[in-house]
């Protein structure tokens, strides 16, 4: 859900930056070149932009947030502890972009052309300053810098990654201007006004394509080493989704060249559609794996994942998940309450990121595997799987998971084999409780 | 520290909690005027939408209503935005917690509101084409946006009660855990959609000013119809307002008596409420500025009645603070040019358009 929302955000918010570009640059033109039809087209588009930027752009940012205080509250708390200052400068910058959108829009007809335009580069400037503060606390959280140490709003900003991401996301502002404004392009009557501004919108489209690359390598050499590992063959997935994101990327290019900047006339909107969706895709396909060589945490080498701080990991290990968190069902493991314990423990460090049958399904994770397997895989999760937080809690909560986690594919009791229970100390008898516990 | 309660993150406060929660019921304050009159307006819209079937004065002014309330929507978002996070600040282990046992409904809002949203948009664009089912459009976008108000109350009143919350957690499934909806959180809304309609009545009431060189007609009766709302609305929430003040319970209202500042801010709330209906026949800028007073005392009020619930639990003055105090400085000076900025463009809107009426 979060992802959904996310990418829809990323794929319009950089167009309300590139777009709020593209606006005032393009006017700029149509004055410059006393082109009436030119003026025309960007007043058109203004609308499109004011539609889609202004309601499903806000509506969406907000959404992010909202979901994000659901699924990892920890981590949202601790950003705005960190960031509060930041996000009230970004709200500065929203209150007049939004003014300023909205002032463009309706003053077509009513501001000379002097202050009309400066409306425009007032949105620019707001818009891409709100890109600014919220890259910085983005890139915070992959690559904290020397923050986890001092604790400062100066180091968590600018941090190490901030510089190098804030060009990736300035020149994908550019690329998705040029990909709304092929959309509008191609819905233009006039034959000699299209051709020119479908030629027009590609070369930003092709501009911000060709930056996207060399920043995108700055980018990943400030990357923690493990995050790189992760993308370049350490996880399968996320190395597949890399090279994806690459390969779709190209793809705009070739597309963009061979289309609409060589052939115009040809330009159709179902091409322009076909460009769009495959900028989606890419953005999709990006951000996934930017959120992905994060794992295992939520803010490097500080919080993980599950949105458990390692400063409390050890105290955690020793006190037990069910005794350290507060909105449990049950505070202790026993026999007859195993699979109810292992279900909570579940639900306080796996839910983050796990369903039990839906995204990250854990049921399909866990398929085929004893108990025993289970128990093995998370007494050695750190090493086995180096993208998921390391368990913690007692053994006794472990086997209880483990328990719980077995209980979901259920398997003939003739081949049910069980992790040394040493923690647990009578056999529970696991096909009794195998239906008792299904979600 | 109530074991109920998860504990706050260890990471200090950027300011001390005096300035976080001034700035909270600040801008909340903000928030509410741009809430109140697009809750109000697309209550008031819906009603002569359909009264404007027979009389094309309503069917006027609700197109001409409508149109003003998608920069309202805009508005009332971004402006809720800063409340919302300042709350979080403060009071984040509480709201998290409300907010994740009602997950489904809390994140229903941003659907909500974005279908809202474009329901405005469309009752907007499309005034003419949807002809009499503009007034239908309009009432889904209220019932919606009716709907958000319903899910705030009841999580923002839920994150005062962990207790109550503690128990429904312990036998229903987290994210689907909605509550009983109390008589008090029905008055509490009530007291809300009351205010929004009375303020958005004063909204309409100056709004109408603004046809006078086009319709004076319209403008004069736009302004009597606004007013109508406006007393009406404010003379309802007297009763209203005392029906929440009573549902609330025994040992709240009586910390509340018991404070000085407390009732001084009540009755001067009442009172400035009572100026705005006296004056406003005469003056609406100054039933205006009388109503923004009356909100800013009921905003402060709303915050020692959760201080005054939170009491048991939690005392945000215990948090550790360190204050980055350059990165506020650059906040406040950003804010200022921010405004500047917005007025500047508002005044160039607004100018040449009257010089060019003028000449025309």
């Amino acid at each position: 859900m979060i992802g959904i929302i996310a990418i829809l955000h990323v794929f319009v918010s950089h167009f309300a930056v590139g777009g709020g570009l593209f606006l005032p640059m393009t006017e700029h033109k149509a004055y410059r070149e006393n082109n009436p039809a030119l003026l025309e087209y960007v007043k058109s588009h203004s609308k499109f932009f004011v539609l889609v930027v202004l309601v499903f752009g806000a509506v969406s940012g907000v959404g992010i947030w909202w979901s994000i205080g659901l699924v990892n509250p920890e981590a949202t708390a601790t950003l705005i502890h960190v960031f509060v200052w930041g996000w009230a400068i970004e709200w500065v910058f929203f209150i007049v972009e939004i003014a300023a959108a909205f002032i463009y829009y309706y003053g077509w007809d009513r501001l000379d052309p002097k202050t009309h335009l400066a409306v425009g580069w007032i949105y620019f400037g707001a818009a891409w300053a709100s890109l600014l503060v919220i890259n910085g606390i983005l890139t915070f959280m992959l690559t904290p810098g020397k923050w986890v140490q001092s604790q400062t709003f100066v180091s968590a900003y600018f941090n190490p990654g901030m510089l190098p991401s804030l060009a990736v996301r300035t020149a994908v502002c550019i690329a998705l201007a040029g990909v709304y404004a092929l959309i509008t392009s191609s819905a233009v009557h006039d034959v000699a006004l299209r051709n020119e501004v479908v030629s027009y919108a590609a070369k930003w489209l092709l501009l911000g394509t060709l930056i996207i690359p060399f920043a995108g390598i700055w980018y990943i050499s400030t990357l923690p080493g493990m995050a790189r590992e992760i993308s370049m063959g350490g996880a399968p997935a996320v190395t597949i989704f890399a090279g994806l994101s690459i390969f779709l990327s190209a793809l705009v290019m070739v597309f963009t060249y061979f289309g609409p900047l060589r052939h115009p006339r040809n330009f159709s909107m179902v091409f322009a559609f076909l460009i769009a969706v495959l900028a989606l895709s890419t953005t999709a396909v990006t951000e996934w794996v930017r959120e992905a060589v994060r794992k295992p945490y939520i803010i490097y080498g500080y919080m993980y994942s599950n949105g458990l701080r390692l400063a409390d990991a050890e105290r955690v290990q020793q006190q037990g998940v069910l005794n350290s968190a507060h909105w449990v069902r049950t505070h202790e493991v026993n026999p007859q309450s195993l699979e109810r314990a292992g279900k909570e423990v579940y639900r306080v460090q796996c839910a983050s990121c796990h369903t039990v049958d839906g995204y990250n399904s854990i049921r399909f994770a866990v398929k085929g595997w004893s108990w025993a397997m289970i128990d093995y895989q998370l007494a050695h999760l750190s090493s086995l799987k180096g993208f998921m937080p390391p368990f913690e809690g007692t053994e006794a909560e472990r086997q209880a998971l483990g328990a719980w986690l077995a209980s979901l594919n259920p398997v003939p009791t003739s081949i049910i084999v069980q992790p040394q229970a040493s923690a647990v100390k009578s056999q529970p008898n696991v096909t009794d409780e195998e239906g008792a516990s299904q979600p | 520290m109530n074991p109920v309660i998860p504990g706050p993150v260890p990471v200090p406060l950027p300011a001390p909690p005096w300035l976080l929660e001034f700035l909270l019921v600040f801008t909340f304050v903000l928030h509410l005027l741009a809430m109140d009159f697009l809750l109000g307006g697309v209550v008031i819209v819906t009603v002569s939408g359909y009264l404007g079937r027979h009389d094309s004065r309503h069917h006027e002014l609700a197109r001409r209503v409508s149109s003003a309330l998608p920069p309202v929507t805009a508005f009332t978002i971004t402006l809720g935005v800063a409340p919302l996070l300042f709350l979080q600040l403060v009071y984040g282990q509480l709201f998290y917690t409300s907010s994740v046992l009602m997950a489904w409904y809390w994140l229903a809002v941003v659907f909500l509101v974005l279908l809202g949203y474009y329901g405005v948009y469309w009752h907007q664009l499309q005034n003419d084409e949807l002809g009499p089912k503009a007034s239908w459009v309009m009432l889904g976008t209220a019932i919606l946006f009716l709907l958000v108000a319903f899910i705030f109350t009841q999580n923002i009143t839920a994150m005062l009660h962990p207790q109550d919350f503690y128990r429904l957690f312990m036998q229903g499934n987290v994210g689907t855990i909605f509550g009983s909806v109390p008589l008090l959180n029905v008055a509490r809304l009530a007291h809300f959609v009351v205010a929004a309609v009375a303020l958005a009545g004063l909204g309409i009431a100056l709004l109408s000013n603004r046809w006078r060189r086009e319709s004076p007609e319209l403008a004069d009766w736009g302004r009597r119809y606004g007013l109508t709302w406006f007393m009406g609305g404010t003379l309802v929430q007297l009763l209203v307002g005392l029906w929440f003040l009573f549902s609330l319970p025994v040992e709240i209202r009586q910390a509340l008596v018991s404070d000085k500042l407390a009732v001084g801010l009540l009755v001067l709330g009442i009172l400035l409420a009572l100026l705005a209906l006296l004056t406003a026949p005469k003056s609406l800028v100054a039933a205006g500025l009388a109503v923004l007073g009356t909100i800013s005392m009921m905003a402060v009020l709303r915050h020692f009645v959760r201080l005054a619930y939170l009491r048991p639990y939690f005392d945000p003055h215990s948090l550790p603070v360190k204050g980055q105090w350059i990165v506020f400085s650059i906040f406040v000076v950003l804010l200022l040019a921010g405004l500047a900025t917005v007025g500047w463009m508002l005044y160039m809107l607004y100018r040449p358009a009257a010089t060019r009426q003028a000449s025309a």
